[in-house]
């Protein structure tokens, strides 16, 4: 069960001067020591800096904790994960930062032992997601979970449930809504008084990467067969590459694609009416999930119907990035967490984009080129577009914005960008790409699917 | 004098004026200028009343500066292609791009005001004889050109210098 490595009882000098100044903080409050009240359900926002706990330290969880790392007002005070190595790692690597955490490997030992906690990050394989989450927040914790909320639909819905029985806040994962670039091309570009694209007819989106191997394992560290399979899992590659197993995660609709498709659903402020999509294991053949896929999504939206079509490629990067590109009929949006790949085209017959540019909402990065009649390959062909960028700058961490939402929210200074419901509309659109992949048929989506 | 007599001195006396008020406005600007550079600076998106965007968004915006450590004589890939001549003595080329900037200013101020105004001219046609000779060895044939209408209205500017006026000194 518990593998603690340091003695959560003890009371060494970082730990002495946190409740010291919790102690303070109370006081000043007129309260009592806040932290002793973790658990309870009170609506009471915390105190400015509270200890959370991490969850799952793989290579998602360090992500996030190197982001929290650059958050000065929360503590970690709590770490958890199944496999020794990876957790003895992450403390080793806190200690060197002065940063003393107590080390866990079961949760439920943990929520038992830290009375401190305001909330938990969450950052386990998918099918975890959902018994951790929800018995965080069955204590009284608020809880910041990784997407998939779940491998399962069923997973995801309890985990809404909870939150709402909890009166907890569930805050998931899809960092896009919080990326500054994000929220100013969707709030004031593409939606809002500008709708600079026009009509959007049409999305192209896709996460395409490079053949590569299974990850692997030191010999020295490989966990024993009887604790793997209290946690769930066959043997150790199943452990490491729990990603491309049917009962453990979702496939790369769901590692990728979630992110994508919850914004193609973002921007247009709409869900899928109808899903076509093939997909097959078509590379790796120790894989249970497909290893490609390609999705059409038909959309119904107040200014008409969208088609989106989404590809993700396991097998081939074919050098063109991640990206969401959505099609109007002023021009065009090509969004990227990566800065480079995002730009905008404006359409020449297009309506003008000059007040985005007074505004500083977009920078021009080329201008369209005269066209040469004899390079023409087609008589019909449309001139090259004028180009623009973003000068939206991010300067934190790619998830930090996201995470700093949710301790805001806590704190009740801000709202979440992305509440527990509202993901898991997203990630039935996902479902419901992954059923039309299996059963081979066109998926019929209806308003009542994502009433959650 | 007649009426008709003064009236071409008094079109000559202007048309030098014009002409030594263009080139002397064309020197110091393009001497100026090799000062200068863009910079990023970072400021608040704004909303449409002028205040912070509620995202607390950030913006990149470039933004021009002049330093005295921006100082370029030429452009980066037209010296590469400079250093490459073997007809160009490189030994003259640092110090004529050391000179370059700082001489088309003090050109172009003495031009405005009129002081010395036929050796400034003499100066001015040189340094574009001298660009010429390196844009022809690189076979750069539209900024020859282009340094050819400069050099044609400094010959001009030369053939009227003696209806020289609204100047400090006369020569």
């Amino acid at each position: 069960m518990s593998s603690d490595s340091s003695d959560p009882s003890g009371l060494d000098r970082r730990r002495f001067l946190q409740l010291v100044s919790a102690a303070g903080l109370g006081l000043m409050a007129g309260g009592g020591l806040w932290g002793a009240e973790a658990g309870s359900t009170s609506a009471k926002p915390p105190s400015e800096t509270f200890d959370i706990a991490i969850v799952g330290l793989g290579a998602q969880g360090r992500i996030l904790l190197d982001a929290i790392q650059k958050i000065p007002t929360v503590r970690v005070v709590a770490i958890c994960d199944i496999w020794e190595y990876s957790a003895t790692y992450v403390q080793r690597l806190l200690k060197k930062s002065d940063i003393m955490v107590n080390v866990y490997e079961d949760h439920r030992t943990m929520l038992e032992k830290e009375k401190t906690l305001t909330a938990v990050i969450v950052a386990t394989p998918d099918f975890w997601h959902a018994p951790v989450t929800n018995d965080c927040l069955s204590a009284g914790l608020h809880v910041y979970c990784e997407k998939m909320m779940s491998n399962t639909l069923e997973g995801a819905r309890s985990m809404v449930a909870a939150m709402r029985k909890s009166g907890k806040l569930l805050q998931i994962g899809h960092q896009r809504r919080s990326n500054p670039r994000y929220v100013v091309a969707r709030n004031r570009i593409v939606r809002g008084d500008a709708k600079a694209l026009g009509r959007i007819t049409a999305i192209n989106g896709q996460w395409n990467r490079a053949a590569g191997t299974d990850f692997g394992w030191p010999a020295k560290a490989t966990m024993k067969p009887d604790h793997l399979a209290k946690y769930g899992f066959k043997d150790m590659h199943q452990f490491r590459n729990w990603r491309w197993f049917k009962a453990l995660g979702g496939g790369p609709l769901s590692d990728l694609g979630a992110h994508q498709i919850d914004i193609f659903n973002w921007f247009l402020d709409a869900y899928p009416t109808r899903v076509l999509a093939s997909g097959g294991t078509d590379y790796y053949q120790n894989h249970e999930w497909f290893d490609n896929a390609m999705v059409i999504y038909e959309y119904q939206t107040a200014e008409g119907p969208v088609r989106a079509f989404y590809q993700v490629q396991t097998t081939t990067s074919a050098g063109g990035g991640y990206y969401e590109q959505f099609m109007g009929i002023d021009g065009s949006l090509k969004m990227s967490e990566n800065p480079k790949i995002t730009a905008l085209y404006h359409e020449a017959a297009g309506k003008s984009w000059d007040q985005l540019l007074k505004s500083n909402l977009l920078v021009a990065t080329k201008v369209a080129p005269a066209p040469a009649d004899a390079a023409k390959v087609d008589a019909r062909e449309t001139a090259a577009l004028a180009s623009y960028q973003i000068p939206v700058v991010l300067t934190k961490a790619i998830h930090q914005p996201h995470l700093e939402n949710f301790f805001n929210s806590i704190r009740g200074k801000a709202t979440l960008n992305c509440p527990a419901d509202e993901a898991l509309r997203s990630e039935i659109a996902v479902f419901k790409a992954i059923e039309a992949v299996e059963t081979k048929m066109p998926v019929t989506c209806k308003p009542e699917d994502f009433i959650v | 004098m007649t009426d008709h007599d003064t009236s071409p001195d008094a079109g000559a006396t202007y048309a030098f004026l014009i002409l030594r008020l263009w080139l002397g406005t064309r020197a110091l600007l393009t001497g100026i200028e090799k000062f200068a550079d863009m910079r990023t600076t970072t400021i608040p998106l704004l909303d449409a009343d002028g205040k912070p965007d509620a995202s607390g968004a950030m913006v990149e915006v470039q933004e021009k500066f002049y330093a005295f450590s921006n100082y370029h004589a030429v452009p980066d890939s037209l010296a590469d292609s400079l250093a490459r001549e073997p007809l160009l003595p490189g030994f003259l080329l640092s110090p004529f791009y050391a000179v370059l900037g700082w001489a088309l200013i003090a050109v172009g101020l003495t031009l405005l005001v009129g002081f010395f105004s036929r050796i400034s001219l003499l100066i001015m046609g040189a340094l574009y004889v001298a660009l010429t000779a390196g844009l022809i060895l690189i076979k750069q044939d539209g900024g020859v050109s282009w340094l050819a209408i400069h050099i044609g209205l400094v010959a001009m500017a030369l053939a009227l210098s003696k209806h020289n006026r609204f100047s400090v000194t006369r020569s």
